[in-house]
């Protein structure tokens, strides 16, 4: 009996269990060109009379430009701060200094605070350093994520020590030791890193919803609020809505999903 | 360079400029037709009103009278949700409506407005 023979109940239980879990993407896919209420019986598989016209509906009913662009803009922001602040924080606790564990333990134990309890303070700094209503605001408490602080450090650990060494030999600053040496050496990290802060970023809803107070500065998000608070007989529309807002995800993490896995990984079976 | 973090985006970028060139050529809000009995005949002098969808409802927009073969034409439609309504007295009416694929672009109708006399107004 072949590998190949000894697995196929294994492969077969894996493709029934994508099945399941992609039934709810295809369903919000298929109403978003057929419009049919969910709760049609009986309910059909194949989609009756497909039309992209939902989508054009989306586009016209609400700013659709505007509130991509400003998502676009937060999330790309997002990305360029994670990567560089989580790498510099991730190389720095690659380091040997007196209470290390202590920091180690106070992130690992920050992690456990929800959002929600944060956002009393996090409102009246933003506020303060006058960045309410703009994209840097909407954008800064997303800045470094310790989950991607610890993807880098995972990364950065694999990393010999003798070539750090070398490059400190070689005259390099630890500021050039991260950036010409580290960084081309965590592809992985960097992709992971981009891949959930750009997730974590688009699809946050309660923090625009707090940061903004223009309409021209709303996010996706909230304009999938704004849409469902005031439009009738949404059904098609809303799910024309959802693929819109959940494309840029999906294409991003399916272009780069070898180097997320990857940096998730590195590091799992270290010692 | 050349890999799927380039290719794919570009692409992307590709087809939207593609897409826009096309509204930007064919966004007149031009709506040409024609109205028949339910022979198939051309009716003369019927009165066609085109309905633009306003929120949660459709507004009259604006009414032309067919020509000579039958044939109307719109040159103002703003919208991409509208509806069209033909009636002629002693032949019939008709309603049907028209989805576009961006606002006031320029479409013939593949198929005339049939005139009905039992037409229930739905």
């Amino acid at each position: 009996m072949t590998n190949r023979q000894r697995h196929w109940p294994i492969h077969l239980a894996l493709i029934a269990v994508c099945l399941v879990m992609l039934v709810p993407f295809y369903w919000v896919l298929k109403t978003s060109v057929s419009g049919e209420n969910i709760f049609a019986y009986p309910p059909s598989v194949i989609p009756r009379d497909p039309h992209p016209f939902y989508y054009v509906d989306v586009w016209y009913a609400i700013p659709f430009a505007r509130y991509f662009l400003n998502s676009v803009v937060v999330s790309g922001l997002t990305i360029v701060a994670n990567v560089v602040l989580n790498a510099m924080a991730g190389y720095a606790l690659t380091q040997v200094f007196p209470g290390k564990q202590f920091i180690l333990t106070l992130f690992l134990s920050c992690m456990m605070i929800p959002f929600q309890a944060t956002i009393i303070p996090a409102y009246l700094i933003t506020g303060k350093l006058g960045l309410l209503d703009s994209y840097l605001g909407l954008a800064l408490p997303l800045f470094s994520t310790i989950i991607c602080i610890f993807v880098f450090k995972a990364s950065f650990d694999a990393v010999p020590r003798s070539l750090i060494d070398a490059a400190r030999v070689d005259g390099l600053s630890e500021w050039r030791i991260i950036w010409k040496v580290m960084m081309p050496l965590a592809k992985s990290a960097v992709a992971t890193n981009v891949i959930l802060s750009f997730i974590w970023s688009w699809n946050n809803f309660m923090w625009p919803l707090i940061a903004t107070r223009s309409q021209d500065m709303q996010t996706l998000p909230l304009g999938l609020a704004r849409f469902i608070s005031y439009q009738e007989d949404t059904t098609g529309a809303l799910y024309a809505f959802c693929i819109m807002v959940l494309a840029p995800g999906i294409l991003l993490f399916l272009l780069a999903q070898k180097e997320f896995v990857q940096g998730l990984t590195t590091g799992a079976t270290k010692g | 360079m050349i890999n799927r973090f380039v290719l794919v985006p570009g692409a992307l970028v590709l087809i939207a400029i593609v897409w826009n060139i096309f509204v930007f050529t064919h966004n007149h809000g031009v709506v040409s037709g024609r109205v028949v009995d339910q022979a198939g005949a051309p009716v003369v002098g019927a009165e066609v009103k085109l309905w633009v969808f306003n929120f949660v409802t459709f507004n009259e927009r604006g009414s032309t009278q067919t020509g000579a073969d039958g044939s109307f034409t719109f040159t103002d439609n703003p919208s991409h949700n509208i509806q069209l309504s033909a009636e002629k007295p002693g032949i019939g009416r008709s309603r049907i409506p028209v989805r576009l694929y961006f606002r006031s672009e320029d479409i013939v109708l593949a198929e005339p407005l049939r005139l009905s006399r039992d037409f229930d107004g739905k």
